[in-house]
């Protein structure tokens, strides 16, 4: 028997040759479903409801700041001359970035058959259309006339005669993350439905029971439904992959197409996607670490699953790093005078603190990840993947606001200063998030189980062949 | 189950060995390699388009497009090895001594890197336009910033990175290979670990060379232009390239009867899944590319794409779409094709030719606006098929003589590769 | 058992504990030549598929066509809506940009290959499907957790009940059971329906308050939710504003501001007066004429009105810069010597482009009153005449000996369209000083022009000149012939039209008679 599962719950070694477990324990298929189940059918812990009303407080309070710009009208925002694009547009390019994280493990870990991706794609994939919809929020308030937002969608109007214009890259952003979100949800129902099965199988009230039945339309189990179900399953994860980088490579060339210093750069479609994983995944971190503690799914959620992300950070954090050193590299070679000021005075102008918080945060602070401590104990990976958060929020701050207030008219070069408004929206937006992640946690199946199981019939499979 | 039917041969089995129909093509090939060389720049100097220097600038430029085609190759494959090691393969041990094998040209490239690093002493600016020394007058560039340019490209600077660029490279070429042939005898865990603990800081070194590379060798002959994406553009070619090599030839050892029955249609389907793959990502990042240059229409930027959208280059640009995309795209789409070897094989052959045609499209132009007539085009196809010749000799002549296995036979992830199915 | 037998037999199934015994088992039904089966798991079983004979599915090539549906419809979508029917140029780029249409065909593409994979894999699988008999047990609930059944179809033609079970027995299935047709009631609560429903019709009411909005009218005026939306509160030009010292919503320069270019020239450029004459002969009003041009950016209404010396200043600047103030056509006031020592010669070189350039400006400006050759009798006087506007003064015309270069200066010109004359206004804001002087030297050579022979003609152009005025001779003559002939005839149809109206009248007459009698 060379593949033992260990007793303790530590696989973070792997010999090569022997693939370490990634369902620990004495887990069998009953107990995958009891400890998953279970966060759904007991009454929801103090933790939760205390997680609850603080989110959805924020989220309310999202919500009435934007009433209140609805109705006021997009000059309670910081926003002013030459800044047009403030926090929003910094909001927006954050949230779709965490966005990615969800995708990514789905659909292209699934197509490098990683099989660690089974027990975190579920709720990755959930804040990936959380973060969609906090993003998709933004855009929409920052059109001024929210109501009618429905003017950039190609419909034959009676009032404007004329068209959308698709040679404008905001139009391709509107696409984009709206089939982003379409598939998006598609793919994490679709993984559902299996588990919506189990749920409402063990159900024992009626309500209940037909609620996940809706849900789970039917499911049975039957090979050739699961026949045609993983074939569907890989399409869909070959069809998101392309996805996945399609989305933030437009929203990078909502920048790059135009001529603005610092933004018309052609690295920036592989190095918006590259900082989109590493934002995801650091949120994906963030989130899973106190949940699997909370919610005791240790055997499930192992130490491996964490150390895989972090490595993946680790990576992810170091190409933004060469991105930006590049960046940075080719300003001086080019030798475009604006674009050589735009780089410079990122590092050196007035935002200078941003940038260094970005530096900090985005390339420094990952490389902790070179130590196998900080992958493997988990306060010491929420408080990088912290960092990492706030580095790349201030990455696209520097983005936007650094080379907006220094375009190239001198005259109207400004100061950016945010508003109360500002500041709530980026709070609320937040709220939002953790409101509709946490109850996800309640009422979904927050682990593939069928998927886990399938891993762990694998395992089973080695382990009893290897006799 | 199937997983478990597959039992290891034993590690000197002659089916692990170059087979000797192929090994006995090396001396062939290198000396008619080195002869179709030869020739290739003695037509290219007489029958060369230009003036002056023309010619030769002619000849070297075919020259450094022979060269980067090779070496992307190599350079490819060493990014392949160290990247299944960063992510712990299991699939790949099969092939990965192939690519091993071909990573290991990158030493013996450096040498013919020389005639490139002559040419860029030039004052009259052979080969690297920025050379010479009217280049600012002529252009009309700026004199401020010209000082600023040449600070960098100088051939003083160009030399010493060119070297370090190449020590770096062949050092993890050299480092790798070493390590995974010392295995083939020991059958040492802890090579693998060794291997798989420096692949990290190896793939940082990797991606910097690379990137700066791109810009040193290739995007500096046209030297006002610049693109921070091109590093990246150059390394998606020359990992697609790679898969490529690797598929043919593996594809060719087993036709000769070499690992028989370690390959597998699933090694296979996985190759043509990656070529799949990274023919989209060389199509992402050149449409990428083009499109912000394209779109952002600044002079500084768009003098690139629209020397390629003149005279002949012109239909080789469209050509790129469909035959380095659009046409492999299709074919490579459907399952059925890429559980097929031979025509993972022929595809192979094919990307392998669309990707000499995007380095020729990257580097001619930069000489003049036609192909250079019949002999001009002649001696490209005589220094590129002799520089093949030479490479593919070299690489045979290694292998035969020092006995190189053609699998890792004590690889610890040998087995799990040889039971791999896809899903 | 009794109640069971009145029912539909669906099948049989077993349940199974492991995986490999549900293959094993799998392979040993297939073996035997059962086709109508199939297994229940938690969890895709690698390897079921052989082992129960299932084939492949045509779900790819259902994504696939979806896919290429969808690529389809985005370029068509994009090129009628960019190309053909609304073609706007943005950001420079050609109608038809096929790079600008990709990403949206890209993510069409995805989306409608997406659906055909997720809607297909539906419709193959015949879900949703909320009534299944072989939920009825509560034991099969397992088979979404832990436990994995092997059915056997009653369809199958080698199915025999008993026979049947005794065979999944012997392949280990623990636990068999037979599907009958499921006898609960299958009509959905109500609730869902009444929850639906009011979901629904809640759902339409603002749709439907809309549509009724959108095809009633109403006398009452329009609600404005965003008053200050609908109505700007931008300031046109000559408003008032509250926020302003002096009222007056237009803003004035700041003093000293320097447009680019102004300076690029001398003063004599600007004005069209030798200043080094004037400065000579009279130099207090030079100062003042210098002075008044450096203030003229800050002469506003309210420093001119307090600063003594500006308003003096005011005087002579307007004595030089409209001499013609005092002209005798208008005032009929005694002719005051215009002592201004005007540049006689256009500063510009006179060049064929500057020439053009002159008359691309007065074609633009000037010729709407003083018609393009100059006569003054340009489309803004014709339309005066039409309507008869009585307080019209009929431009004057560019071809008056006193407008002719000996009395009236080339700098006098200038000076003229600059800052106008009479109810001619100034062009100086609309024309640049390069391209006044630019229209006086095409003015010249309007004049020029009214006055040629052919003599001043250069040699090898003569010949055309003689054939075109040949022929627009003969072309009128031919037209006044046309004239004279239609003139005769006309009058020849009249007195025939009359003639006939006669007779017929006659004749009326001798109808009316006829009826009459």
């Amino acid at each position: 028997m060379s593949l033992a599962i260990p007793q303790g719950l530590d696989n973070t070694v792997e010999r090569p040759g022997e693939r370490a477990p990634l369902v620990l324990g004495d887990s069998t298929y009953h107990t995958i479903t009891e400890s998953v189940s279970q966060i759904a059918e007991r009454p929801p812990s103090a933790a939760w409801l205390i997680g609850f009303l603080i989110s959805a407080t924020l989220a309310s309070w999202f919500g009435i700041c934007i009433a209140y710009l609805i109705y006021t009208g997009v000059g309670v925002w910081g926003n002013m001359n030459p800044v047009f694009w403030g926090w929003p547009i910094v909001n927006f390019v954050f949230w779709v970035g965490i966005g990615h994280a969800g995708t990514l493990i789905s659909a292209i870990l699934y197509l490098f058959r990683q099989d660690w991706r089974t027990s975190i794609n579920r709720a990755a994939e959930a804040m990936t259309i959380f973060a969609v919809i906090c993003a998709g929020t933004f855009p929409g308030i920052h059109v001024g006339r929210a109501w009618l937002a429905f003017w950039l969608a190609p419909y034959p109007s009676l009032n404007l005669w004329m068209w959308p214009q698709f040679r404008s890259p905001l139009l391709w952003d509107v696409f984009a993350v709206s089939t982003y979100g379409t598939v998006s949800l598609l793919f994490w129902y679709m993984g559902m439905i299996p588990d919506l099965a189990t749920f409402r199988d063990r159900s024992r009230n009626k309500w209940r029971r037909m609620a996940y039945g809706i849900l789970a339309l039917g499911w049975s189990g039957s090979s050739r439904h699961w026949m045609r179900y993983e074939k569907a399953y890989a399409l869909l994860a070959a069809l998101a992959a392309p996805l996945v980088l399609s989305v933030h490579t437009i929203v990078s060339f909502d920048f790059a197409v135009s001529q603005v210093p610092g933004w018309h750069t052609t690295i920036f479609p592989p190095y918006f996607v590259a900082g989109a994983i590493f934002s995801g995944f650091a949120m994906v971190l963030t989130l899973m670490i106190p949940a699997r503690s909370i919610f005791s799914l240790e055997k499930l959620i192992t130490v491996r699953h964490l150390e895989n992300m972090c490595k993946i950070i680790l990576a992810t954090g170091t190409i933004v790093g060469l991105a930006y050193g590049t960046e940075f590299f080719i300003a001086w070679y080019g030798q475009v005078a604006e674009e050589k000021f735009a780089f410079i005075n990122r590092a050196l102008g007035p935002y200078w603190w941003a940038y260094w918080t970005m530096i900090t945060c985005n390339v420094i602070s990952p490389q902790l990840f070179w130590i196998k401590a900080n992958r493997t104990i988990p306060w010491r990976i929420v408080v990088i993947s912290i960092f990492v958060n706030i580095g790349m929020w201030f990455e696209r701050f520097v983005i936007v606001i650094t080379s907006l207030s220094r375009d190239y008219l001198p005259s109207a070069w400004g100061y950016f200063r945010p508003t109360w408004v500002d500041w709530s929206m980026l709070v609320g937006s937040f709220g939002l998030f953790f409101t509709l992640f946490l109850l996800f946690c309640r009422f979904m199946p927050v682990i593939n189980m069928a998927e886990v199981k399938a891993t762990l019939a694998g395992q089973l499979h080695h382990h009893h062949g290897d006799h | 189950m199937s997983e478990h039917t597959h039992k290891t041969k034993p590690a000197d089995d002659p089916s692990f060995r170059l087979p000797a129909s192929l090994g006995n093509l090396a001396i062939p090939l290198a000396i008619g390699g080195a002869v179709l060389l030869v020739v290739g720049v003695l037509i290219g100097l007489m029958a060369g388009p230009g003036e002056g220097i023309g010619p030769q600038r002619f000849t070297m430029s075919a020259y450094l497009v022979a060269f980067t085609y090779c070496f992307s190759i190599s350079l490819g494959c060493l990014f392949f090895v160290l990247i299944q090691h960063l992510c712990r393969a299991g699939w790949s041990v099969v092939v990965r001594r192939v690519a091993e094998i071909l990573m290991l040209a990158i030493p013996a490239l450096a040498i013919l890197f020389l005639p490139i690093l002559f040419a860029s002493w030039s004052s009259q600016g052979v080969l690297y336009a920025w050379g010479y020394e009217g280049y600012a007058e002529s252009h009309g560039v700026p004199g401020e910033i010209w000082t600023e340019k040449v600070r960098y490209l100088s051939s003083d600077w160009f030399t010493v990175r060119s070297i370090v660029y190449l020590v770096l490279l062949s050092g993890l070429a050299v480092y790798y290979f070493k390590l995974s042939r010392r295995q083939d005898e020991t059958g040492e865990v802890t090579l693998t670990e060794r291997m798989q603990a420096r692949s990290g800081p190896a793939v940082m070194v990797f991606s910097l060379v690379t990137t700066f590379a791109a810009f040193d060798w290739l995007m500096s002959l046209a030297p006002m232009w610049f693109s921070t994406m091109f590093g990246v553009y150059i390394f998606a070619g020359s990992i697609l390239a790679a898969h490529c090599a690797i598929a043919m030839v593996t594809y060719l050892l087993q036709a000769k009867g070499a690992i028989r029955e370690e390959v597998t249609v699933e090694h296979y389907h996985d190759l043509g899944k990656f070529m799949f793959g990274f023919v989209t990502f060389w199509t992402y990042i050149s449409f990428s590319q083009f499109l912000l240059i394209w779109y952002g229409n600044i002079p500084e930027e768009t003098h690139w794409f629209y020397t390629r959208l003149q005279g002949p280059w012109e239909s080789i640009s469209y050509g790129l779409i469909f035959f380095h995309w659009l046409f492999p795209f299709l074919g490579l789409l459907s399952r059925h094709v890429r559980r097929r070897p031979t025509l993972v094989f022929a595809w192979a052959i094919y990307l392998l030719l669309m990707h000499f045609i995007d380095i020729y499209w990257i580097v001619m132009p930069e000489v003049g606006p036609s192909l250079g007539g019949a002999g001009g085009v002649l001696a490209t196809l005589l220094l590129t098929s002799g520089m093949i010749g030479l490479y593919a000799g070299g690489i045979l002549w290694y292998t035969r003589v020092n006995q190189v296995r053609v699998l890792a036979v004590r690889d610890p992830r040998l087995p799990e590769s040889l039971a791999f199915e896809n899903i | 058992m009794t109640d069971k037998q009145d029912k539909k037999l669906h099948g049989t199934y077993a349940e199974f504990d492991a995986v490999d015994t549900l293959l094993a088992a799998c392979a040993r039904v297939r073996d035997a030549g059962y086709t109508k089966t199939d297994a229940f798991t938690p969890f895709p079983v690698h390897g079921i598929d052989k082992a129960l004979g299932i084939k492949p599915t045509r779900l790819p090539w259902i994504a696939l066509i979806c896919g290429a549906t969808g690529t389809c419809i985005a370029v068509a979508m994009q090129v009628w809506m960019n190309t053909i029917n609304y073609p706007y140029i943005i950001s420079g780029k050609p109608f038809f940009s096929m790079p600008a249409f990709i990403p949206v065909s890209f993510e069409l593409t995805i989306l409608l290959a997406s659906f055909g994979a997720f809607f297909g894999m539906l419709v193959l699988n015949g879900l949703p499907k909320f009534s299944n008999p072989i939920f009825t047990d509560p034991r099969f609930d397992r088979a979404t957790d832990d436990k994995f059944f092997l059915y056997i179809d009653a369809a199958d033609d080698r199915y025999d009940r008993a026979g049947v079970t005794k065979f999944l027995e012997e392949l280990g299935g623990g636990y068999t059971q037979d599907v009958y047709d499921d006898d609960s009631s299958t009509s959905s609560p109500k609730a869902i329906w009444v929850v639906l429903g009011s979901v629904i019709f809640l759902s339409m009411i603002p749709l439907l308050l809309v549509a009724r909005m959108r095809v009633t009218t109403s006398s009452q005026p329009r609600f404005h939710v965003f008053f200050d939306m609908d109505f700007s509160p931008a300031k046109d030009a000559q408003m008032t504003s509250s926020l302003f010292a002096d009222g007056r919503a237009m803003r004035t320069d700041v003093p000293g501001t320097v447009a680019i270019g102004q300076f690029d020239e001398d003063l004599d450029f600007y004005t069209g007066i030798d200043f080094d004459a004037l400065t000579r002969r009279e130099p207090v009003r030079a100062a003042h004429l210098v002075r008044a041009i450096a203030d003229e950016e800050s002469d506003d209404a309210e420093t001119a009105a307090t600063d003594e010396s500006i308003e003096t200043a005011d005087e002579p600047t307007d004595a030089a810069a409209e001499p013609e103030a005092a002209e005798p056509e208008v005032t009929g006031a005694p002719e005051v010597e215009d002592d201004t020592p005007w540049l006689e010669k256009n500063p510009l070189p006179i060049t064929m482009a500057v020439l053009e350039r002159g008359r691309m400006q007065f074609d633009i400006y000037c010729a709407t009153c003083h018609g393009n050759n100059g006569r003054g009798a340009g489309l803004v006087h014709r339309r005066a005449q039409r309507i008869l506007a009585g307080a019209w003064v009929q431009p004057s015309s560019l071809h008056q000996d006193t407008l002719y270069a000996d009395v009236y200066p080339d700098g006098k010109m200038f000076s003229t369209i600059s800052n106008g004359i009479r109810k001619m206004a100034g062009y100086s804001s609309q024309i640049n000083a390069r391209d006044r002087w630019a229209v006086v030297a095409y003015v010249r050579a309007l004049q020029a022009s009214q006055n040629a022979t052919l003599d001043d003609l250069p040699v090898d152009k003569r010949d055309e000149i003689r054939k075109l005025q040949a022929e627009v001779k003969q072309r009128l003559e031919e037209q006044a012939e046309a004239e004279r002939l239609k003139a005769e005839q006309a009058a020849a149809e009249k007195a025939e039209a009359e003639a006939e109206a006669e007779a017929e009248a006659a004749n009326g007459e001798a109808q009316a008679a006829e009826s009459s009698d």
